[in-house]
């Protein structure tokens, strides 16, 4: 059975078909990129995947439990539980530390825990800078930070929203090495990205166009 | 680290480290808690400070005597004690008589008072001069002073008349008498030492029995007046005795004339016969604008020289700093448990000091009202404010799971901490803004109301919770998604 199951799902507005009649299925550990122009659909699958929003009709598994009809508050938590969020532009709370911004998420979660976070920061190779606000990290450290924010409570998905789209090469770089890390470690993540070099990393890359799945690419050249 | 730590540190850093934007409102937070602060403490301080105020206007109660009885010193004295000492200011006793001055034949009324109590209970009395203080000197009213022409320092001599000589006069002052009177006198014998007798009064006026006490006499010489051999000379005799008519013991001659003496004066102060003169000297004019210039004003003890009673009074005003309904209870008090004093409240002064007071306090609970709706305004914006800069943040939390719950809680909880550290500003600011105000316009020092604290830090984060319902609505409504789109 797969971790996640887009079964035959549709995302109406009014006339427009966001998302019409798509299936997608994610195993466990499966690194899989999602591309596709602007109006492809892509933002809407995303919030779905990331349980901010439902379809207008299918099915949505997450670890056999579908979603697709959950209250708002049950969508919450199962955000919390099972997904972890990386971003274009990073969003760290302004006001609050490296090492505090990660332990917003476990609060959320379950409890803080500064020893943990630490760990966290360490992984992504920032121990020495857990005591700084963000206006005080580059923008290749901010998104590291959030990818030891997005780890910290052991999601079952890491969603990524156009992780490097705010990034030079050299930061690029580095996050691509991370989720490589993280996908030896077994961990399932989704990419939603324009940038083909970015896609070619993963997997698998699902190519999505006027709401529908246009093509599904295996990238032969896949490094574990 | 628990959940409840966490909470703190990121309400903390929520407030200490956007420092620039949280000071609006927690300035107008605590600008608003001292003015409450400040207000309250003047609403609750008014009566005192203008009860204070007030009482520059003179007496608010009097003491009289109750129907078939008479006000002493002594019964008045026992009526005070139902008023607390401390909302006491004054007690001035007065008894008010008809004296002529000798010199002119002039009448006019003298009034016993004290002085030190006179002060206190009329402090709008000016006196040019000085008040008296010594024995048998007198504040004359400037009405008086101008028709007699009295200048301070003159000379005055006064006469007291007792009525009953007045009304006796055609009459014998025998009639007053009755059988089996005694009458005590004294005079003045050998060497000014006392003699003292006893006499009583028999049948038509006549002495029926005498006893002489001379002890402070020589014993072999004077003190033979004791002996019944010289006092029976008197047995059978009519008052006033003439020296002549009694034979004198030869060596003891001013004994024996003191013995005469002391008789007739027992008979004569028993009568109260005798007009009293007294010498006064003038030490101030008295200038009121009212009734007191026409009076001649005396300490209690030279009234009691003028008219041999320093203990009956006529009224007793009263200063008594209290609230209406404070007043009325000392008032039924002393009316109910005093049988020979009463007391009743001067309606003119204590009426309008009621009304003024109920406007004044009206006025400022109007106020205090106006600045809380200001406050809830201000810091409401300022939280709307805060809310929508950080619309990303709060959407960045709701997508790394905070419930609406959390969201809640996290801006009450900003705007509570506001509120704790403007209402315990604005407590401080508020006493000295309220003293600042007592000073300048009640010219007194306030008194710190410990309560006051508390009360201010508990209001301002009761407002600063309801400022930021509608703020806190709008955070909750935001979409986690916002954060995804790449806003």
């Amino acid at each position: 059975m797969s971790l996640l199951e887009l079964n035959n799902i549709s995302k109406i507005y009014g006339d427009l078909h966001a998302l019409d009649n798509v299936s997608i299925h994610v195993d466990k550990g499966e690194w899989v990129a999602i591309m596709g122009p602007s109006g492809s659909g892509k933002s809407t699958m995303m919030n779905i995947i990331g349980c901010m929003d439902k379809p207008s009709e299918g099915q949505v598994l997450l670890d056999g439990v579908d979603i697709a009809k959950q209250s708002s508050k049950k969508l919450t938590e199962t955000r919390r539980d099972k997904i972890g969020l990386i971003f274009q532009q990073f969003h760290m709370v302004n006001y609050l530390t490296a090492v505090e911004n990660i332990m917003v998420s476990q609060f959320y979660h379950s409890m803080p825990d500064e020893k943990e976070a630490l760990e966290a920061l360490e992984r992504v190779g920032l121990r020495d800078r857990a005591h700084h606000l963000p206006s005080q990290l580059s923008g290749g450290e901010q998104q590291r930070v959030c990818v030891a924010r997005a780890l910290i409570n052991h999601p079952e998905i890491i969603l990524a929203d156009e992780p490097t789209g705010n990034l030079d090469e050299a930061n690029e770089n580095i996050v691509l090495e991370l989720f490589r890390q993280l996908h030896r470690e077994g961990t399932t993540l989704i990419v939603v990205t324009h940038d083909p070099e970015v896609a070619e990393a993963a997997q698998r890359t699902i190519v999505l166009k006027n709401g529908r799945v246009a093509k599904e690419i295996i990238n032969e050249n896949f490094v574990e | 680290m628990t959940k409840r730590k966490m909470y703190l540190r990121m309400v903390t850093a929520a407030l200490l480290r956007r420092r620039s934007r949280m000071l609006i409102a927690l300035l107008s937070i605590a600008i608003g808690a001292t003015i409450l602060a400040g207000l309250l403490t003047i609403y609750y301080d008014v009566p005192r400070q203008m009860g204070a105020q007030f009482r520059g206007y003179g007496a608010n109660m009097l003491l009289l005597a109750s129907e078939d009885a008479s006000l002493t010193t002594t019964n008045a004295e026992e009526a005070l004690k139902k008023i607390p000492e401390d909302k006491l200011i004054g007690a001035s006793p007065y008894r008010y008589v008809r004296v002529d001055m000798t010199t002119r034949q002039q009448s006019f009324t003298a009034a016993g008072t004290e002085f030190e109590q006179v002060q206190k209970t009329s402090p709008y009395f000016k006196v040019e001069g000085e008040y008296p203080t010594g024995r048998h000197e007198v504040l004359v009213g400037k009405e008086i002073a101008s028709t007699i022409g009295a200048k301070i320092g003159d000379i005055m001599e006064l006469t007291y008349t007792p009525a009953a000589v007045k009304e006796t006069a055609a009459e014998t002052a025998e009639d007053e008498l009755t059988d089996g009177a005694v009458l005590q006198g004294s005079a003045l014998g050998w060497n000014d030492r006392i003699v003292k007798v006893s006499v009583t009064i028999g049948k038509d006026q006549k002495i029926e029995s005498l006893t002489v006490d001379a002890s402070e006499q020589t014993a072999d010489i004077g003190g033979q007046c004791e002996q019944e051999s010289f006092t029976e000379q008197y047995i059978g005799r009519k008052i006033p005795v003439a020296a002549d008519e009694i034979d004198g013991i030869s060596g003891a001659t001013l004994t024996s004339q003191a013995v005469t003496e002391a008789v007739n004066h027992a008979h004569a102060a028993a009568s109260e016969a005798q007009p009293q003169k007294v010498t006064f000297k003038v030490t101030g004019i008295l200038d009121t604008g009212g009734d007191e210039e026409t009076y001649v004003f005396m300490s209690m003890s030279d009234m009691g020289d003028l008219t041999g009673s320093a203990e009956q009074l006529d009224v007793m005003e009263l200063s008594v700093s209290a609230t209406q309904e404070e007043l009325e209870s000392y008032v039924s008090g002393i009316t109910e448990e005093e049988n020979q004093v009463k007391a009743r409240l001067v309606k003119r002064v204590t009426n309008s000091e009621a009304t003024v007071l109920a406007k004044l306090q009206a006025l400022v609970f109007l106020v205090t009202v106006v600045v809380l709706l200001l406050t809830m305004i201000c810091v409401s914006t300022t939280m709307t404010a805060v809310v929508s800069e950080r619309r990303r943040e709060i959407g960045l939390r709701k997508a790394l799971g905070a419930s609406d719950n959390s969201i809640r809680m996290e801006f009450l909880g900003e705007g509570m901490f506001l509120g704790l550290l403007g209402g315990l500003l604005g407590g401080i600011f508020g006493f000295i803004f309220a003293q600042v105000v007592s000073v300048n316009v009640f010219g007194s020092s306030i008194t710190l109301q410990p309560l006051l604290l508390p009360l201010a830090v508990i209001v301002s984060m009761a407002i600063a919770g309801l400022s930021c319902l509608l703020p806190v609505k709008h955070a909750v409504a935001i979409d986690p998604a916002l954060v995804l789109k790449g806003e």
